[in-house]
């Protein structure tokens, strides 16, 4: 499908802040399955928006604003061709071996509420790891209620799993720590949602990881939604964690009080080609 | 659109492109063995022309040997070679003349223009002055007739097919140059890089007109895997494999947008420009260029064969 995506994140300042920079990570690659035919970033202070790739091969945009401003909004725009490949990742960018994504993050700690969850849902279980991601993918789903309350962006994975609640970020980062507890390499991947149910407007891109099964590659496992990546699926950036792929990473010297607002619109283009 | 009329522009088109890098390659190797050569294990420039212009085995049937007189009269002027300048021309006119109401005026006096003088050539210089000239008068018309193109075609399917034509004829003869030199691109030299080499990389950047466009982007001097990145992966280079296929998924899009339908070509075509916007030399240089370069030929004929199953047939 063709999905069209408006992400614009406003933030709005107490006192003109100075000194601003911000990395972005708001630029989707194209893979198989995934094709960028148009893509546009606009920052509303006037400042060179410098293009670079991470370490993970993502495609990053920094800025940085000298003079003091009391308002910055970054907007997004695009268009991409998406296809069903049954999540299974092919032809993307990748940097490291996936032995790497084994790593332990602050975020994605193992504890023992974890380990043992992830231990359980294995039970009576054979040893393919397509099958077994899929019964943890599925029991995750159902253990973990959807809430945006409890938990804030820098809520660990088992502090989340304690509550037995979270937002996409909070099951995407439990997914991972049990993943790995399993020895199965798992990674963050942030990115854009075409709901079904017909809602376009959304409060904030969407998360969901993938995991490194032998054989097939890399697979995406939406835990919050209970499937793995199809083509409603717009991958944009993959990391340890949260915050090797946060959509924007920045910091500033004053402003006082922050006000941040975000508005998506993912839906599908109105004009589409048959296939 | 007809699609025997797509058929005709897309073939027009290539078959111009085809005359202007026969012409290039000729240039090349006439500069080539102008150079003084140390005999030992040094290739013979006019064979490597022969395997540039993709014509081994047709050639090698008709002549005994790759000289000067030989490989000019048939990259040139030979009408048994159905892709010498001349046959090329004279295939370009006449599905020009098939098509005469789908190209512009300008376009029109351009090709028949040029198959109007070809006539004066008749079957081959008389001295390397004279075959020097007329391969700039093939480049030349080469560039009037893309550029009565560019310049005066409206922008709908018939321009559409004729750059698509154009662009996979160029990725193909810029592969094709990189296959037949690629050792001379490869970091690790067996001989020790001399001035022999110079000429050779050289060679290869004027042939697509590269020479001053690499001390641009790269403000270093010659280095054969720099070459290869300019040629194989820099979309700024207008003849690179990435800068072609950028152009080629644009085009196929522009098609599959006015027919209302994307098929395979347009997924093939999105497919190899992803591996191209993907790769990184070293990672090229590490599973071997050679290799890198024949699979890029051989998914690029799969391409051509696509899009004339889809369009032209």
């Amino acid at each position: 499908m063709r999905i069209q995506i408006a992400h614009e994140t406003i933030y709005r300042y107490e006192r003109p802040a100075s000194s601003i920079i911000q990395t972005l990570r708001l630029s989707p690659r194209n893979h198989e399955g995934q094709y960028v035919v148009s893509w546009r970033i606009q920052v509303s202070a006037d400042c060179p928006l410098i293009g670079q790739e991470d370490a993970f091969g993502n495609l990053t945009h920094t800025f940085s604003i000298d003079s003091p401003v009391d308002e910055l909004a970054v907007r997004v725009e695009g268009e991409v061709d998406t296809e069903d490949t049954q999540g299974v990742i092919r032809n993307a960018v990748e940097r490291f071996p996936p032995s790497l994504f084994l790593r332990e993050t602050p975020l994605t700690q193992l504890d023992d509420g974890i380990a043992q969850f992830a231990a359980d849902s294995m039970s009576a279980l054979g040893h393919d790891q397509l099958t077994r991601m899929h019964a943890l993918l599925t029991a995750l789903n159902q253990e973990i209620a959807f809430d945006t309350d409890p938990t804030h962006t820098a809520t660990t994975a088992g502090e989340a799993f304690a509550l037995r609640r979270g937002v996409c970020q909070d099951m995407t980062h439990i997914f991972i720590a049990a993943a790995r507890s399993l020895g199965v390499p798992a990674r963050y991947v942030s990115g854009y949602f075409h709901r079904a149910d017909g809602v376009v407007e959304q409060e904030a891109g969407h998360a969901w990881a993938e995991a490194f099964i032998p054989d097939l590659g890399w697979v995406g496992f939406d835990a919050t939604n209970g499937i793995c990546a199809t083509e409603a699926h717009l991958r944009v950036a993959v990391g340890l964690d949260y915050l090797s792929a946060a959509p924007v990473r920045g910091t500033r010297l004053g402003g006082g009080a922050e006000e941040m607002s975000i508005r998506v619109r993912v839906e599908q283009a109105q004009r589409q080609m048959q296939n | 659109m007809l699609s025997r009329t797509a058929d005709n522009l897309y073939w027009l088109a290539r078959y111009v492109e085809r005359a202007e890098y026969l012409a290039r390659i000729l240039e090349a190797t006439l500069r080539l063995t102008a150079v003084p050569l140390d005999a030992a294990g040094e290739s013979n420039e006019w064979e490597s022309a022969v395997a540039t212009a993709g014509c081994a085995n047709a050639f090698y049937a008709a002549y005994d040997e790759a000289n000067e007189e030989n490989v000019t009269d048939f990259l040139a002027f030979s009408p048994a070679n159905p892709s010498s300048i001349r046959s090329c021309f004279e295939v370009a006119r006449t599905n020009a003349r098939a098509v005469r109401t789908a190209l512009t005026m300008e376009m029109w006096d351009a090709i028949n223009g040029t198959w109007l003088e070809l006539k004066r050539y008749g079957n081959g210089p008389t001295s390397r002055e004279e075959f020097s000239r007329f391969l700039r008068w093939v480049q030349e018309s080469s560039l009037r007739f893309d550029g009565s193109a560019y310049r005066t075609m409206l922008r709908n399917d018939a321009y559409w097919f004729t750059r698509l034509g154009i662009y996979l004829e160029r990725a193909d003869n810029t592969a094709r140059i990189l296959d037949v030199k690629y050792h001379l691109l490869l970091p690790a030299q067996e001989h020790v890089g001399g001035p022999l080499d110079y000429f050779q990389w050289a060679a290869i950047l004027r042939s697509v007109s590269a020479l001053t466009s690499y001390h641009w982007v790269y403000r270093e001097s010659l280095k054969p895997w720099l070459i290869a990145d300019l040629l194989i992966l820099k979309d700024e280079m207008p003849r690179s494999l990435a800068s072609c296929y950028e152009n080629i998924v644009r085009y196929l899009d522009d098609i599959g947008s006015a027919y209302g339908r994307q098929g395979p070509s347009q997924r093939l075509a999105r497919g190899i420009r992803t591996r191209l916007q993907n790769s990184r030399m070293d990672g090229i240089f590490q599973s071997g260029l050679h290799e890198f370069i024949q699979e890029f030929i051989a998914d690029n004929n799969r391409i051509s064969q696509t899009v004339t199953q889809q369009y032209l047939t």
